[in-house]
C-alpha cells in the first residue's frame, strides 16, 4: 500500500515534468522564428486596424449621377436630399444615355432620372415618377442604394402630401400614421469598426489555432525529429498536448495584444462582460481548432502541404461560421453543416460576453456545444497521429 | 596559368593536353560564410575524378559550379576550353554535361515509371528516338533493372533509385558526368555494382567523371582525387601519388587492458583507433620491424599478441595530413567515469526469435542474438534487409509477431515504457532541434525523461565535458560543425545514463577526425562504464569498431560473430584478397573474369581479386594476363575490409535466390 502511494504521485510528477519540457521547447522554438513572430504580431495589431477602419459595408459615398429633365425648384428639393454620407452628387448629365454609360465604366453607381414637366405634374397634382438606376454588381452595396433612394422619394412625397393636406387644414396634421422608433442595443452609434475589428480577430485566431501547431508538428516530421521523441518516454499525447500547449498561450497573448493595442483604445470597444470568462473561452476555442490542425498534420507531408490543407479548411469554417454573413440567411443545408463549426458558436460567445455583457448562463449551449465538438476533434486528431506512429 | 598547389607531388604534370576542366582559385560564399576558398583542380579525359571531404567542406558548391548552375565570387571555371563566366556561356557547356544533383532520387519523378523517367530525361535532352530505344535497353541491362521497367520510382529501394538515377543523367551521353554523393545512404553492394557501371560506362563511351563522397574508403575508387577540408583543398593527386606524401604504416594488434594500451601509445602517435578488441595504429615508418618496436617500445609491460603491419589506407593518410595541418591532437581528454558502479554481468539485449509480419510479407525471420554489457554490436544489411524493424522492436515502438525480447531488464512486448525510459537511441545529427541551443537541447532531453534538478545539473556539465561543448553552450545548433553536433546528440542521448544506447548510422557525414574523436568517445563508455550499444550502419568503417556483428538479408541474420571471424571465414571460403596493379585495368579486368575469377573488381586503376589457392591462383591470373598482353606491375595481399566481407555474403546468397527463381519458373 505504502509504496502504491509513492508511485503515482512519481508517475504523475513525471508526467507533468514532460509536458513542461515539452511545452518550453515550443515556445522557445516558436520564440526563434522571428518571420513568423512579426507575421503574428501583425495579424493581431495592424492588420485589425485596418480591417476596422478601411471595411464598410454601410452605404458611404455612393456617387450620384443626375439627369435633371425639369431643372424646377422641385426637382431640385428632390436632389437636395441625397446627402451625405449616403450619396455623393457627382453632377448632372445632359443624356441619359451618358449616364448610363458611367454605369456601365463603373464611374457612377445610382442615376437619378426626373423626367420634364416634373413641377407641374406635382403642382397638377397627378401622379408622377421618378427613374432610379442602380448598380448593383456589389449586391450589399447595390442594394442598400436602392433602398435608401426609395426611401428618400418615399419621404419626399410623403412630405409633400403633408404639406398639401396642412395648407388644407391650417397644419394641423390629424391623419392616422404608424412612426417607427428604433432603439439600438449593444452597439448604440452604431459603429461598424466593431464588428468589423471583432470578427477580424476571431479570423486570426482561427488561422493562427490552426496554423500553428499544425506546421509545429509537421516540421517535428520533416526534421525526423518526431522519430527521436517516439523512442523517449515522451507518450503521442504528451507531444500534440504540449504544441496546443503552448500554441493556446500564445494566442491568448496575441488576443489581449489586439485588445489592449486596438481595440480599446482605438476603437473603444467595451469589454462589457468578464474578460477572463473571454480568454478562458478563447483557450477553448484554440484548442479545438488546434485539434483540427493536428489532424491535419497527420495527413500531409511537409509545411507547405500544411498550409494548402489550411486554406482548404478554414474557408469554409469562416464562411459557414456567420462571420461574415447571418446564419438565418442560410439555406436550411447550410444552417445544418453551420452547426458543425465551432466558430460559430464561438462567435455568439465573443460577441455575447465583450457587446453584451452576458455570462454562461446565457452561453453555457454554445460552450457545451463547442467543447463537444473540439474534443471530438482533438480526439480524431489523437487517434491519426496514434495509428501514423505508435 | 593555373598554380599547382605546393604540396602536389612533383610527378604530375601541369597542364595536360586534353584537360576537360580547369578550376583555379575559385571561391564561392553564401552571404558572409566562404564556402570554398581558393580551390585549384584540372580535369583530364577519360579519368574518375574524385572530391572527398566531409559535410560542409564545399564539394556541392564547387560541382554545381563546374555545372554550370551556381555562380561563383572568385577565381576561374573553365570546362571544353569555355569559360563559365555568365549565363549564356553556362548554356553552351550544359549540352555535353550530365549532373546528378545530391539526395537519393531527388531528381526523378516518384509518380513515373522507370521507363518513363529515363524517357522524360531522353526528351528533355532531344536525344533521338531510335537512339532512346537502344541506349534504353543497354543501360537498364546493365544496372540489372530492365525488370522492373514498369515500376515507379517511389516503389524502388534506394541502390535502385541512384541506379535510375545515373541512367538518366547519362542517357543523352554527355562527355562529362558530374556526380554529387551517388553512393551516400546506399548499401555496400549497391555501392560496388554503381562504380563497376560508372567504370564500365567510362571505358564505353570515353566518358570523363567528376565524383564526390563522403565515405573515405572510396578513395581507392578514383584515379585522381582532391581532398576537401573547411573549402579548401587539403591534397590532390593519383592515390599513389597521396600515399607517398605521408609514409607510414599501420599495426594491428590486440593489447590488455585496452584503455591503459591505448593510453601509452597515444604519448607516442598521433593515430590511436580502437577497432573492437583490436588496436590500430599509425607508426611514421615504412620498415616493418622498425615499426613494430616501436610500438612494443610505448606499450611497455603490457600484454600483446601478435603485431600485423599493412600499408596505410588512403583515410589513415588524410587524418595524417588533417593532424599535421590543424596541429591537432587526435588525444581527448578521457570521459570521467560516473561514480556509481555499473554491473557488467548479463546481457544487455537479447532477442529470440523475432519475427515480424507486415500484411504477407515477413520483414523480420526468426532473429535472435545477443549483446552483453559493455559490448558494441553492429547490426549491418542492405536498405530493406529488416535492420530498422529490428531495432523498432527493440526500441519498444513496434509490437512483434513472434517470440520475445528483453531489452535493459525489461520484457519489450509487456514493458515498452519501461524500456523507453531506459534505453538511449541516437541517428544522424538531424534528430536534434537545430533552432535550439546546445544548452536548450541538453535541457529538453533531461526533461523529457524527467531528472530532478540536482541530476540534471550534474549530467549537464558531465555531458559538456563528455563531448567536448564547452563554449558551444548557448550556440544554436544549426551553427555548430557536423561533427560537435553529431557528439551533442550522443550527449543527449546519454542524459538519463541509459545502459543500452542504439546508434543508427551515427557518423555519416562527419570528418575522419571528428568521427575518431565520436569513436573514441564510444568505445570509453563501453568499456570503462559498461554501456551496450547496438549500431546499425551500411557504412563499414563503422562495423570496424564493433565486438560482434550480424549480417541481416531479406529478414534473417546470414552470418554473426567478431569482425576478425568474419573475415577468416571468408578467407577460408573465398581465399585471399590480393591488389593488382597492371597498365591496363579495365583490360585485366575483362581478362581476369573471364578466366574464371568473377569476384574480380576495379578500383580506381587496381584491381581486386581474390584467390582461394594463393600460390596457384596468383600464378594463374598473372599468366592469363600476361596472355592478352596486359603487363602486370605489382601483387600484393590486401587486408580484407568488411566491407569486402558483406559484399561477398550478400552476392552469394543473392546468387542462390536468383538460381531458386529461375528453378521455380523452369
Amino acid at each position: 500500500m505504502i509504496s502504491r502511494v509513492g508511485i503515482v504521485p512519481e508517475t504523475a510528477r513525471l508526467w507533468v515534468v514532460r509536458l513542461f519540457a515539452m511545452t518550453r521547447k515550443e515556445l522557445l522554438q516558436l520564440g526563434r522564428d522571428v518571420p513568423l513572430l512579426l507575421f503574428l504580431i501583425y495579424s493581431f495589431s495592424l492588420s485589425v486596424y485596418v480591417s476596422g477602419a478601411g471595411i464598410a459595408m454601410q452605404l458611404t459615398n455612393a456617387s450620384l449621377l443626375v439627369h435633371d429633365g425639369d431643372h424646377s425648384e422641385s426637382s431640385r428639393e428632390l436632389i437636395h436630399r441625397f446627402r451625405e454620407p449616403y450619396f455623393r452628387f457627382d453632377g448632372e448629365v445632359q443624356d441619359p444615355d451618358d449616364g448610363l454609360r458611367q454605369l456601365d465604366q463603373g464611374t457612377a453607381m445610382v442615376l437619378l432620372d426626373i423626367p420634364p414637366r416634373f413641377h407641374e405634374s406635382i403642382h397638377g397634382r397627378e401622379p408622377v415618377s421618378v427613374q432610379l438606376q442602380v448598380d448593383t454588381t456589389n449586391a450589399p452595396q447595390g442594394l442598400s442604394a436602392a433602398a435608401y433612394a426609395a426611401r428618400i422619394v418615399g419621404r419626399f412625397s410623403f412630405d409633400l402630401a403633408l404639406s398639401r393636406l396642412g395648407a388644407a387644414s391650417d397644419g394641423n396634421m390629424r391623419m392616422p400614421m404608424v412612426d417607427s422608433a428604433h432603439r439600438v442595443w449593444f452597439n448604440q452609434d452604431q459603429d461598424e469598426t466593431w464588428f468589423q475589428s471583432i470578427s477580424h480577430i476571431l479570423r486570426m485566431i482561427t488561422l493562427f489555432a490552426f496554423l500553428l501547431p499544425a506546421a509545429a508538428l509537421v516540421r517535428e516530421k520533416e526534421h525526423g525529429t518526431v522519430e527521436q521523441l517516439l523512442v523517449s518516454p515522451v507518450t503521442p499525447l504528451q507531444i500534440m498536448l504540449s504544441k496546443v500547449l503552448a500554441m493556446t498561450l500564445v494566442i491568448l497573448a496575441a488576443t489581449v495584444l489586439a485588445t489592449v493595442s486596438v481595440l480599446k483604445p482605438v476603437f473603444g470597444v467595451p469589454i462589457r462582460g468578464s474578460a477572463v470568462l473571454f480568454l478562458l473561452l478563447t483557450a477553448l476555442y484554440s484548442f479545438t481548432t488546434a485539434g483540427l490542425g493536428l489532424f491535419a498534420a497527420t495527413i500531409t507531408k511537409n509545411q507547405a502541404q500544411v498550409g494548402m490543407v489550411a486554406l482548404l479548411v478554414i474557408s469554409p469554417m469562416l464562411l459557414l461560421s456567420g462571420i461574415t454573413t447571418p446564419f438565418g440567411a442560410m439555406p436550411s443545408w447550410v444552417q445544418t453543416l453551420m452547426a458543425l463549426s465551432p466558430l460559430r458558436y464561438y462567435i455568439d460567445i465573443t460577441y455575447g460576453i465583450l457587446l453584451k455583457g452576458i455570462g454562461l448562463d446565457l452561453l453555457w449551449d454554445s460552450v457545451l456545444a463547442m467543447a463537444l465538438l473540439g474534443g471530438t476533434m482533438f480526439g480524431l486528431g489523437m487517434w491519426r497521429f496514434r495509428r501514423q506512429f505508435a | 596559368m593555373k598554380t599547382e598547389p605546393a604540396h602536389q607531388h612533383p610527378a604530375l604534370k601541369p597542364l595536360h593536353f586534353d584537360t576537360v576542366v580547369n578550376v583555379s582559385d575559385f571561391v564561392k560564399r553564401y552571404k558572409k560564410e566562404v564556402a570554398v576558398n581558393g580551390v585549384d583542380l584540372e580535369i583530364r579525359k577519360g579519368e574518375i575524378y574524385g572530391l572527398i571531404g566531409p559535410d560542409g567542406a564545399g564539394k556541392s558548391s564547387l560541382m554545381k559550379a563546374i555545372a554550370g548552375v551556381l555562380t561563383y565570387d572568385g577565381g576561374a571555371v573553365e570546362v571544353f576550353g569555355t569559360r563559365v563566366d555568365s549565363e549564356r556561356a553556362a548554356e553552351r557547356i550544359k549540352p555535353k554535361i550530365g549532373f546528378l544533383p545530391q539526395g537519393l532520387g531527388l531528381n526523378l519523378y516518384p509518380e513515373l515509371s522507370i521507363e518513363e523517367n529515363i524517357d522524360f530525361f531522353a526528351h528533355l535532352r532531344l536525344v533521338p528516338d531510335k537512339d532512346v530505344g537502344e541506349r534504353k535497353a543497354r543501360l537498364l541491362a546493365m544496372t540489372r533493372l530492365d525488370r522492373f521497367r514498369d515500376r515507379p520510382m517511389k516503389n524502388l529501394s534506394g541502390g535502385m533509385k541512384q541506379k535510375l538515377g545515373l541512367i538518366c543523367t547519362l542517357i543523352h551521353e554527355p562527355e562529362l558526368a558530374i556526380l554529387d554523393e551517388p553512393t551516400t545512404g546506399v548499401d555496400p553492394v549497391s555501392r560496388r555494382d554503381f562504380w563497376s557501371i560508372l567504370a564500365e560506362l567510362l571505358e564505353e563511351n570515353g566518358m570523363t567523371a567528376l565524383v564526390s563522397t563522403a565515405y573515405m574508403d572510396e578513395a581507392e575508387r578514383f584515379h585522381r582525387l582532391s581532398f576537401l577540408s573547411g573549402g579548401k583543398v587539403l591534397v590532390s593527386g593519383t592515390p599513389t601519388e597521396v600515399r607517398a606524401l605521408v609514409p607510414g604504416s599501420i599495426v594491428t594488434f590486440e593489447a590488455t587492458p585496452q584503455l591503459e594500451a591505448i593510453d601509452r601509445l597515444k604519448a607516442s602517435f598521433r593515430q590511436v583507433e580502437s577497432l573492437g578488441p583490436l588496436l590500430h595504429v599509425f607508426v611514421d615508418s615504412i620498415d616493418r620491424s622498425e615499426a613494430t618496436s616501436q610500438i612494443e617500445a610505448a606499450l611497455g609491460d603490457l600484454t600483446h599478441s601478435s603485431f600485423r603491419v599493412d600499408e596505410p589506407e588512403l583515410e589513415d593518410v588524410f587524418v595524417a595530413l588533417l593532424l599535421l595541418k590543424t596541429d591537432q591532437k587526435e588525444a581527448f581528454s578521457s570521459v570521467s567515469a560516473s561514480a556509481v558502479g555499473h554491473d557488467r554481468d548479463g546481457f544487455a539485449i537479447e532477442a529470440q526469435g523475432l519475427i515480424r509480419d507486415f500484411g504477407s510479407f515477413r520483414a523480420v525471420d526468426r532473429v535472435s542474438f545477443q549483446v552483453k554489457q559493455g559490448e558494441i554490436f553492429g547490426l549491418l544489411g542492405a536498405n530493406g534487409a529488416g535492420k530498422t524493424t529490428v531495432i523498432k522492436m527493440l526500441n519498444g515502438i513496434l509490437l512483434p509477431t513472434g517470440g520475445t525480447g528483453l531489452v535493459a531488464g525489461a520484457e519489450m512486448r509487456t514493458a515498452s515504457g519501461t524500456i523507453k525510459q531506459r534505453i538511449g537511441y541516437m541517428s544522424q545529427a538531424f534528430s536534434l532541434y537545430l533552432d535550439l541551443t546546445v544548452e536548450e537541447n541538453i535541457r529538453l532531453f533531461a526533461g523529457i525523461y524527467g531528472l530532478d534538478k540536482r541530476s540534471m545539473i550534474n549530467r549537464y556539465q558531465w555531458i559538456v565535458t563528455m563531448a567536448g561543448l564547452s563554449g558551444y553552450e548557448s550556440s544554436l545548433t544549426s551553427r555548430l560543425p557536423m561533427g560537435v553536433r553529431q557528439r551533442l546528440a550522443l550527449g543527449c542521448a546519454l542524459v538519463h545514463s541509459p545502459r543500452v544506447l542504439f546508434l543508427d548510422e551515427p557518423t555519416s557525414g562527419v570528418d575522419p577526425i571528428g568521427r575518431r574523436h565520436f569513436w573514441d568517445i564510444l568505445s570509453r563508455l563501453a568499456r570503462e562504464e559498461g554501456v551496450a550499444m547496438l549500431v546499425t550502419t551500411h557504412y563499414m568503417s563503422e562495423a570496424e569498431h564493433c565486438d560482434n556483428l550480424a549480417l541481416m538479408y531479406a529478414g534473417r541474420i546470414v552470418a554473426e560473430g567478431s569482425p576478425a571471424d568474419m573475415k577468416r571465414h571468408i578467407e577460408q571460403e573465398a581465399g585471399l584478397l590480393f591488389e593488382v596493379i597492371t597498365d591496363q585495368p579495365s583490360q585485366a579486368l575483362v581478362r581476369l573474369q573471364q578466366a574464371g575469377f568473377h569476384g574480380a573488381a576495379l578500383f580506381g586503376t587496381r584491381l581486386h581479386v581474390f584467390c582461394r589457392d594463393p600460390l596457384r591462383d596468383k600464378a594463374c591470373a598473372c599468366q592469363a594476363l600476361e596472355d592478352s598482353g596486359v603487363r602486370v606491375i605489382s601483387v600484393n595481399e590486401r587486408p580484407l575490409s568488411l566491407e569486402d566481407v558483406f559484399v561477398y555474403r550478400v552476392m552469394a546468397l543473392e546468387r542462390i535466390e536468383m538460381s531458386a527463381k529461375q528453378e521455380a519458373a523452369a
